[in-house]
Order: C-alpha cells, then structure tokens, then sequence
C-alpha cells in the first residue's frame, strides 16, 4: 500500500476553498490557461518559426495578466520588447538556418521521459509549496488606487526621493550605451579587412 | 472592484434603453459575480456599447479603404497625365467597389510547400496594429472610443505586429521574391520605427501628456496654437521629420522597396490572393488612416477648426462639427502621402540604410535635446 505524505480528499478540498470565483479571478484563470496553452504549444511545434509565433502568443497573454494587474506601462513594456525582440529572432532564424521547414527536430523518446519527470517534479514541488499558503488567495492590494500609472511609474522611475530609482535607472542606461557600443566595434570592419 | 466606463453620449442612450434587461439573467448568475457589479443595467450598457464601438471601427477601416483606393488611382493618374477609371458610374466611381467584389469572390490557397499555418496566419497579424491603433485616436471630443492614459506608448507597442506580419508573410509563401522582400521590409520598418517612435516622443515631451485626446486638447485655439507652429521652426522640423518616417513606417513609395515591382515582382504579397491578399491590402490602407490621424492629432490641431483670429470668419469655421475638420485634415495628409509617391524616386536599400541610420536618427535626437531646451527655456 502507497501511502502518500498527504491526504489527497482533504487537500482537494482545502484547494476548493482557498480558489476565489469572483470576475477577476475567473479572468485570470482564462489568462493563465490561454498562457500554459501557448506555451506548451512553442516547446511542441516542430518548426522553428512556428514556435516563435506561439511564444509571441504567449508573451501577449502575459501582458493582459499584467493588465488584469493593472500594470499598464508594464504590460505595453512586455508588448514593446518582446515582440520587438521576436521579430528581430524571426530575421536571424531565416537568415541561419537552412531547410527551414523540414523535420528539424527528431526528438527521442527517452528525452521525453527524463523531460516529462522533470517537469512534473517541478509541477509538484511548485503545487505542494504554493497552495498552502494562504495569503496568496486572500490578500488585498495595499496600493494606492493608481500607483501603477503612468504618471506616478515615471516619477519613481525618474524621481530623487527615498523610494525612487533614478541611480538604477542610470546605471542601467550607461550600461546599455555599453553594449551598444561593443556592438559597433565587434560588428565594424578593421582597417585593413574589406 | 469592475466600474464599466460609458463615457460617450450614445452609451448614455444605450444605459436609459435598457433599464430592465439584466432582471432576466440576475437569477442565473453566481451570488459570487453578483457582489462585483454595481448596477445591472450599465453592465449590459458596457456590452451594448463595445459591439457599437467595434461596428464604429470596421466602418471607419473598412469605409475608407474603397475611398483610399479609387483616391489613388485618380491622384495617380492625374500625376501621370492620365484620367485613370472613367467607365463605372460618375467618373469611374463604383470601379473599386467591383474591383473588391471580384477579389472577394475570388478562390484562396496556398502555394506548394507553403507553411500552411502561418501563411494564413500572416494577414491577420498585419491586421492587428491598424485595428487597435483605430480604438485609440480621438475624431472628436465625445469620439473616441478607448481614452487610454497611455496612448502613444501603446501605439509604439502594437506597430511591431506590421513587421511581423510581414516577415511571417514573405517567408511562408515558399518563393525567393517574397522572401527577399519581407527580409528588407524587416531591415527598413525596424529602422524607421526608432524615428518613428523617436517623434511621437517629442510630441509627448513638448506637450507633457501621452492621452492623445489630451495632446489634441492641448491645440485649442488658433492655427498658431497647432503644435507645427506653437515651437517655432522646431514643430515643422519634427512634423517633416514624422513625414518621412511614417512614408517609410508605411512602406509606400518612395521608401517602397519591399514590394519594388521591378525587382521583387511583388514583394511579400506575391503568393497571396484573393482575401488573404485583401487583408494585406486593407492592412496597408487603414495604416495610412492612422498614420495620417497621428500626424493631424500630434501636429495639426486634431478636431480644432482652423482659427486664425478674426472674428467673422472663426465663427463661421466653427460651425463645422470637429469630425469634419478631423477628415479634412486627414485626407489632406493623405493627399500629401500620395504626391510624395507618385513624384519621388525610389532610393537604393543600402541608401535608405544609411539615410536613416546616419541623418534622420541623429537629427531626431539633436531635435529631442533642442526640444528639452526649449521647454526649459520657454516652456
């Protein structure tokens, strides 16, 4: 007889409480199905570029979880960078890789086994630590009614004060001058080369 | 907490209609949900008026395509010493409306070898930024159907599906010319995009808002006030200098080289028929509405009439409701798009490169810091 560490009804159960039904609730768990959907999809497609469409899909869902959270700056960030950066993918994928469309991948079976153990490991670990506690479905927002406006984001991205992060914010704009330039000087010819 | 907002007239119409409609779901309803709504009958209000709003879209981009097309067959044709469409109706005026038809009615599929999924996903890709980008921009005071506090960065956000649509497009359709177009659109839109964006942002810094009913409300007054002319010679930089980047952002002639008949045969759309073909082409239409609605939101006054300051003649202009100024304008920066077209040449790739990486993006960022200048200075 397997015993389990846990009782499987009583967990169920407490789960079955602690899962909030309100409007919002029910959109995130439309969301996050939509997000696990997409992303399942981009690791299964065969075909590089399909796969990027599907991350894409994925990365877009994200940003609405961001709305529900009404993080707008940061979900337009997430649109701004990620589909940016996707695309610029998209170029080099078409300009590296040769045969494109053909069975790229020829994926074997063991990997998916030793894949499949690993990710329902993880799917374990993450559900046994998470849904215990309790203040993940009961907590209220503490924030002010538009902390994450646009307005108020820029003045603590940009303000002076305690809680604002004007030195970060330049340390990190100075370090991407830095790569920037790296770039350049990698990517441009030496003299003597043509 | 969910509040739907109805901000426009019609939604106020639409709340006194329906006053009694939700008594007949409330019974089914979770108690649940129940607690979130704060008055039935604006929640069906809400609903009602979103199906108003997306109808309102599709009229507006679907409507002016038809416009759009027989507009420039005819500017085309009068550039080039021609007549264009004369035989349908008045001056050849139901021809678009047969040329739709017959494209409609015409049979889709896909090239041997294509990659199915995304080559019918591509159009609608390219679909997604015009459709949205729509939503944002006010016609007039009361039309505008999403006043989002982040408007302008939201527009930056949603341009990159154009190029994606188009990279996705040209290398699906399994052919060497669509390939090699979509590749250089990707090269040119992701370039001029930086500038682009780059002047929406000097619009937002010289005005202090993003909401784009707020910019436009920021041009009240005379023609003076429009912010081409409120920063002497600095707006008309920047107004020339968004011209420029959205021809190439649009991808029209002069900066066309993606599609460039001569060489590509057609360009990304070359495999493309039929209502896939449509919807890159109404996709290239309603992005020349908006682009053309930015340009009049950010620098020529939005819905304002233009005032010059005498009494007699303001008070007749202001008798023309704003969303008749809000078209005039528009279809004057279209006008402008298409003599551009149709008059310039046609750069090489490594040309255009160059022009934007090493004229219109340090210019733009001279302009920016003479554009924070001013504001400490006079602002």
């Amino acid at each position: 007889m397997l015993s389990l560490p846990f009782n499987v009804s009583q967990l169920l159960s407490q789960a079955g409480a602690m899962f909030p039904t309100g409007p919002m609730d029910i959109a995130f768990y439309a969301v996050a199905f939509i997000i696990i959907v997409t992303a399942i999809l981009t690791v299964v497609v065969r075909n590089v570029l399909q796969s990027a469409v599907f991350l894409i899909f994925s990365f877009l869902v994200t940003a609405i979880l961001y709305l529900l959270l009404h993080a707008e700056f940061v979900a337009l960030a997430q649109v701004m960078v990620y589909v940016g950066g996707v695309v610029i993918f998209v170029v080099f994928t078409i300009l590296l890789t040769s045969h494109l469309g053909e069975d790229a991948f020829n994926v074997r079976i063991p990997k998916i086994f030793a894949a499949c153990t690993l990710s329902l490991a993880f799917a374990f670990v993450m559900i046994r630590c998470i849904l215990p506690v309790k203040e993940l479905a009961t907590v209220t927002t503490t924030a002010p009614a538009d902390y994450s406006s646009l307005h108020n984001f820029a003045l603590r991205l940009l303000g002076y004060g305690a809680d604002s992060f004007i030195i970060p914010f330049e340390v990190v704009s100075v370090l991407l001058l830095m790569t920037l330039i790296c770039a350049i000087t990698v990517a441009r010819k030496g003299k003597g080369e043509k | 907490m969910f509040t739907p907002s109805v901000t426009h007239p019609i939604g106020d119409f639409v709340r006194k209609l329906v006053p009694d409609a939700m008594g007949y779901v409330t019974p089914y309803l979770p108690q649940s949900v129940l607690e979130y709504i704060p008055a039935a009958n604006s929640v069906v209000a809400f609903l009602i008026n979103a199906v108003i709003c997306i109808i309102a879209v599709c009229i507006v981009a679907i409507g002016n395509a038809p416009i759009l097309i027989y507009m420039e067959r005819k500017v085309c044709a009068h550039v080039q010493c021609r007549l264009g469409p004369m035989r349908l109706g008045w001056h050849g005026t139901i021809q678009t409306i047969a040329d739709v038809l017959k494209m409609l009615f015409k049979e889709v599929y896909a090239p041997k070898g294509a990659d199915k999924f995304i080559f019918y996903l591509a159009p609608m890709v390219v679909l997604i930024a015009p459709f949205l980008v729509l939503t944002l921009i006010p016609f007039d005071k009361n039309m505008v159907i999403a006043n989002v506090p982040v408007g302008i960065p939201f527009i930056i956000a949603v341009n990159g599906f154009g190029i994606l649509g188009i990279l996705l497009g040209g290398w699906s359709s399994n052919n060497k010319y669509s390939l090699l177009g979509s590749l250089r659109s990707g090269a040119q839109m992701i370039s001029y995009e930086i500038s682009f964006a780059m002047i929406l942002l000097f619009v937002v810094m010289v005005s202090g808002e993003t909401n784009l009913l707020s910019i436009t409300q920021g041009q009240e007054g005379t023609i003076l006030d429009w912010w081409i002319f409120k920063i002497p010679v600095l707006g008309f930089i920047a107004f020339v200098l968004f011209f420029i980047s959205s021809t190439a952002e649009l991808n029209r002639a002069p900066f066309d080289i993606a599609e460039a008949e001569q060489e590509l045969t057609g360009g990304y759309h070359t495999e493309y028929n039929g209502t896939a073909f449509a919807m890159f082409y109404l996709a290239e239409y309603i992005n020349l509405v908006t682009t053309s609605s930015l340009a009049t939101t950010c620098f020529l006054g939005g819905f304002y009439p233009p005032l010059i300051g005498v009494e007699a003649v303001d008070s007749v202009l202001m008798m023309v409701p704003g969303f008749v100024w809000f078209f005039a304008k528009v279809y004057f920066m279209i006008w402008c798009y298409m003599m551009v077209r149709w008059t310039f040449v046609r750069p090489r790739v490594d040309q255009l490169m160059d022009f934007e990486w090493k004229f219109l993006l340090p210019v733009n960022l001279v302009l920016l810091g003479l554009g924070g200048a001013y504001i400490v200075l006079f602002g």
